[in-house]
């Protein structure tokens, strides 16, 4: 062991003041007082002692106990002893600085121990706290390695689970060794049939060491209360057996979280896939059953000989109708499905807004047959968006506003060239959003639950709205008016054109 | 018929309303239309109709609420539409009173006819306490409790007699299962349906042509029985 350069500073230094005692005593203040001398020195030798290492100490109860034989005890000048209870003070110098260099260097061994302590319990904190902020359960383990290895400064870290055949490891730090399985499999086996907890290290027994080349990697078991789940590995700066038993414990918590959040959002997912099967169901089953009932009694009306031409128009018209609302059914249905499935594709193209508006409004023109629309369109010039996917957006909104707003009224709809792209606002003149609906309304099959009965609709318009914009990487979002009615806005990122090239004709 | 018979149709489709209308019409029915339940209350006390053909999903009340109601203040018969295809909301009605259902989606046909039966039950109720009753090669004598096939006459239990009278004072309508089995075992028995079963399936055997299709007892799966005269379409 090398003397740091602490300890030579500190030799150094007791040295100084040995002779810096000896020089003012005898050239300046002239003390020969055995008594005060030697408490003087053994001041010094006990300072020493009590911050350096103990041959610092001894060396300088030497230094001290020198001078004092050779400038003060008599005969002056020389290193003989003459009374021999000079002796006594030599050996009390040298106690004392044994002593005292002893209990300082368990002190200080106590002051590391508890930094190291508080060190791995800050380390082990900021470990759980990074396993409480897991939240994406697929690359939690992984994290949690690299979590590991960055907090703990170990060279190679790795958690390993078993599968059905074979181990899911994944591992961390800045060491790469491939570890071997069947070892793995063998401590894992170990940690299954015993569970020894070891009341002198205060560790669970199970600990085992495995050696690759030149390292040696010890593995701790993961235990889920007691049951082992897998095997930490870890390489590189030496830890303590607590440490890594908690470290395990940690890591064993981390796994079981995972799992209960991989497992929540399964069940999570069945239930909204039932939800939303039982939704599909029942509102299919009303939307296709009237019209259909309709078209089958209008459709023998016709046929039958007693109606008037009138009334047989009227009839037929009502087959148009319905067939037209099947059929819009039937694309929401098939709209829903390759939005789910990701089919839906986007095609950008120059476009004015006051046909994207045109578009959406032929898409549902029956539905808007009691409301006037009012459109108003800022500035028309061409805008580099898909019109298609907009344009269906749109007509969505324009439905969704002419269901829900009384008859008569106006829908207003407002085109503006903004700094992301094109927003189009869709005003209605109806009762606004319920409080309740506004966080729900983009759901799927979501009906507000005031509307519900009153107002025949799927649930399915709006969210294929938003499901077409989010491919267009647009926003959609709705509000109510201060003086009564909702807006629904939409926000499609596009390009426009400069004000002098949309003078030029559109292709 | 002094009058022709004026039926109120309650629905909040306005397109079954557009349809159906003008059927009911050009068979020489007078009819009133209400798009809520509110409404019908209100046309039922306003205009005395002689049935009403009530859509189950409405807008403001429950169907079987309006049933409940209607039944409160009058015999009307009523004929239920249900597009809701649960059989649990037809039986509901029919507990309530309801006099038949038709599923949507419905044929012109098949909602005449189910109206024209519940129009003649009406007529034909007064008579239908006392005397004989005939349908096909079958007369029941409801005063002296003997049952004829053709010239034969049939021994039935007392029981087995109260399920065929039962259902045939109530013919060509629907009895659901617990209005059954209430009306003959009483209030207890309403959740045994197999007792019905086991007594349908020994009157089948003695009065039915061939039991295996019956052409009197009929089964309304998961509703329950209708005694057919055969004479629902003329």
């Amino acid at each position: 062991m090398s003397p740091g350069r602490s300890t030579v500073w500190r030799l150094a230094a007791g040295l100084a003041a040995v002779v810096l005692i000896t020089l003012t005593y005898t050239k300046w203040l002239h003390v020969s007082n055995p008594a005060i001398l030697s408490a003087t020195y053994l001041m010094v030798v006990l300072v020493v002692a009590a911050t350096s290492r103990l041959w610092v100490a001894v060396v300088t109860s030497f230094a001290a106990v020198l001078s004092f034989n050779f400038f003060f005890l008599p005969p002056v000048g020389t290193f003989t002893i003459a009374d021999p209870q000079n002796w006594v003070v030599l050996f009390a110098f040298l106690a004392v600085s044994l002593v005292a260099s002893n209990l300082s260097a368990v002190a200080r061994a106590r002051t590391q121990e508890a930094v190291g302590r508080r060190d791995e319990l800050a380390r082990l904190f900021d470990l759980s706290r990074d396993v409480l902020m897991m939240t994406q359960s697929r690359e939690a383990i992984a994290t949690l390695a690299r979590s590991i290895a960055r907090r703990f400064d170990i060279a190679f870290v790795a958690i390993a689970l078993p599968r059905e055949s074979g181990w899911d490891i994944s591992e961390a730090g800045l060491r790469t060794i491939v570890l071997d399985e069947g070892q793995l499999t063998a401590a894992f086996a170990a940690a299954q049939t015993s569970l020894e907890f070891d009341a002198y290290a205060r560790t669970y027994a199970g600990h085992r060491t495995m050696t690759i080349g030149a390292d040696t990697i010890r593995l701790v078991p993961l235990r889920a209360a007691t049951r082992p789940v897998g095997l930490l590995a870890a390489a590189g700066r030496p830890l303590e057996p607590g440490t890594l038993d908690a470290l395990a414990g940690v890591v064993a918590l981390a796994i079981e979280r995972a799992r209960f959040l991989e497992e929540r959002k399964s069940a999570e997912l069945t239930r909204q896939s039932e939800e939303l099967k039982t939704a599909l169901l029942a509102s299919l089953g009303h939307d296709l059953r009237t019209p259909l009932t309709a078209i089958r009694v209008a459709a023998s009306n016709v046929k039958a000989s007693w109606l008037s031409p009138e009334a047989r128009n009227e009839q037929s018209d009502l087959i148009v109708a319905e067939v037209e609302r099947l059929t819009r059914l039937f694309q929401n249905i098939l709209d829903m499905a390759r939005i789910d499935a990701g089919a839906v594709a986007t095609e950008s193209r120059w476009a004015h807004p006051s046909e994207i508006i045109a578009a959406a409004r032929d898409q549902v023109e029956h539905a808007l047959r009691n409301h006037r629309l009012m459109v108003h369109v800022d500035r028309d010039v061409p805008v580099r968006l898909d019109p298609r996917l907009t344009a269906a957006a749109l007509a969505h909104l324009l439905e969704n506003a002419a269901h829900y707003s009384p008859a008569g009224t106006a829908i207003d709809v407002a085109a503006e060239i903004v700094d992301e792209g094109l927003s189009i606002r869709v005003r209605d003149h109806g009762p606004g959003i319920a409080a309740a609906d506004l966080p729900h309304l983009f759901e799927r099959f979501y009906r507000g639950a005031e509307t519900k009965g009153r107002v025949s609709g799927t649930g399915m318009g709006l969210s294929i709205a938003r499901g077409l914009l989010a491919v267009e990487h647009g926003r959609i979002w709705a509000e109510n008016c201060p003086d009564g009615g909702a807006t629904f806005t939409i926000l499609v990122q596009a390009k426009t054109r400069e004000p002098e090239a949309a003078a030029s004709p559109v292709a | 018929m002094t009058r022709d018979a004026r039926i109120l149709l309650v629905d909040d489709e306005v397109s079954i309303q557009r349809a159906v209308v003008p059927l009911l019409r050009s068979r020489g029915y007078e009819v009133d239309v209400a798009g809520t339940g509110e409404e019908a209350l209100k046309l039922v006390a306003d205009r005395t109709p002689d049935l009403m053909v009530l859509d189950l999903g409405l807008p403001d009340l429950e169907g079987t609420e309006v049933c409940r109601r209607v039944r409160a203040v009058s015999r009307l018969p009523i004929v239920v539409l249900s597009a809701r295809g649960a059989e649990a909301d037809k039986v509901n009605a029919l507990d309530l009173g309801a006099d038949d259902y038709v599923t949507k989606p419905f044929g012109p046909e098949e909602l005449l006819a189910r109206i024209r039966v519940a129009l003649r039950r009406v007529q034909s109720e007064q008579d239908a306490k006392t005397g004989l009753f005939r349908a096909g090669d079958l007369t029941i004598d409801y005063d002296r409790h003997r049952v004829l096939v053709g010239e034969t006459e049939i021994r039935l239990t007392p029981k087995e007699f109260d399920l065929l009278s039962l259902l045939a004072r109530n013919h060509d309508r629907v009895l659901t299962h617990r209005t059954i089995l209430k009306a003959i075992w009483g209030p207890n028995a309403v959740e045994q349906p197999e007792h019905l079963w086991t007594l349908v399936a020994q009157l089948r055997k003695k009065i039915e042509p061939d039991p295996a299709s019956p052409q009197f007892l009929l089964s309304e799966p998961w509703v329950g029985y209708r005694f057919s005269t055969g004479r629902s379409d003329p």
